[in-house]
């Protein structure tokens, strides 16, 4: 398997920052994330996960850091989550932690509807500045 | 050369002085370019900067309604006779004492124009959890390819917390101009 590492970027779109690591199994998404295409954008990063699971078998930290997202990356988002539980459900071991800004009441909420829907636990830390 | 006024009774004066009075802090009409977007997005980021909340919500907002437009506005735009691939909306910003407010507005075809109204009263019937509710549900099944312009209506109208304005105006048998008010508390 090979990392998955990608700069964000704030152009006609805003491309999300994607750190995925192999090796220490620490996986970062972070920035802004309003795609043109963005299931193109999403199910590399969905498939890096199921075969993590399936290949690797090993612990699997998985930060978020988005700070926007549109409605279609929110689906996205949701498929990558539900794909994270699927992994726990066999016996995985996983940890997701949201990093937002304690002022953005929406963003918040965003994260209680994804925890529900995709019944996985996230655990909320306050980004620092 | 001698009688250009007659060409157009447009007076952009009467437009400026109109939108000056209402407060309105950005006014576009044409093509709904990926660009253009970008453009008028970044500039509500970046000038309400003083209340980071309000512009966020602005942002988010002024996101799905204007993919909305530039995937579903029955009209593309026209230049002499070459249409070009770019659909057609408007916007709106603008300030109030209490409230920003953005309208977008659109034609749309009068077979869709019910259903859409519908949906926003549907939206604008339910109490904020149920709304919740009603967008994980509409998540959950949705997976048409641009993700459905219904589900960014409900995220529309959670990110304003307040209710969404319709205003449709019938143009003619097989088009009406379907307008959507979002107001955001400062």
């Amino acid at each position: 398997m090979e990392d998955i590492l990608i700069t964000g970027t704030k152009d006609t779109y805003f491309t999300p920052s994607v750190n995925f690591n192999v090796e220490s199994g620490v996986c970062e998404l972070g920035g802004e994330s309003y795609l043109e295409e963005t299931v193109k954008f999403y199910d590399p990063l969905i498939k890096w996960v199921k075969d993590f699971g399936i290949i690797e078998k090993r612990a699997l930290v998985f930060d978020f850091k988005l700070i926007y997202f549109n409605t279609s990356s929110s689906r996205c988002i949701l498929s990558l989550l539900k794909e994270l539980k699927s992994y726990k459900n066999r016996g995985g071991d996983v940890t997701v932690t949201w990093y937002h800004d304690p002022e953005d009441e929406d963003m918040m909420e965003e994260v209680e509807d994804f925890m529900e829907d995709a019944n996985i636990e996230i655990d909320l830390v306050e980004l620092e500045d | 050369m001698s009688d250009n006024t007659s060409k157009s009774r447009f007076s952009l004066f009467d437009y400026r002085a109109k939108a000056d009075q209402q407060n309105i802090l950005v006014s576009y009409k044409g093509p709904f370019s990926g660009l253009i977007l970008k453009d008028i997005g970044e500039y509500i980021a970046e000038n309400l900067e003083s209340n980071q909340q309000a512009s966020k919500k602005l942002f988010k907002i002024f996101i799905e309604l204007a993919q909305n437009i530039s995937y579903y506005s029955a009209e593309k735009n026209r230049i002499g006779t070459k249409i070009t691939k770019h659909r057609v909306g408007s916007v709106v910003i603008g300030e109030l004492d209490t409230h920003y407010f953005m309208t977008t507005g659109n034609l749309v075809s009068n077979r869709s124009i019910e259903i859409l109204s519908e949906k926003c009263d549907f939206i604008n019937s339910l109490q904020r959890e149920d709304l919740r509710k009603y967008k994980r549900e509409q998540r959950n099944l949705d997976t048409s390819e641009f993700g459905g312009a219904n589900i960014g209506l409900i995220t529309v109208a959670l990110t304003s917390n307040n209710p969404l304005e319709v205003m449709v105006s019938e143009v003619d048998e097989s088009h009406s101009f379907f307008s959507l008010t979002v107001y955001i508390n400062k």
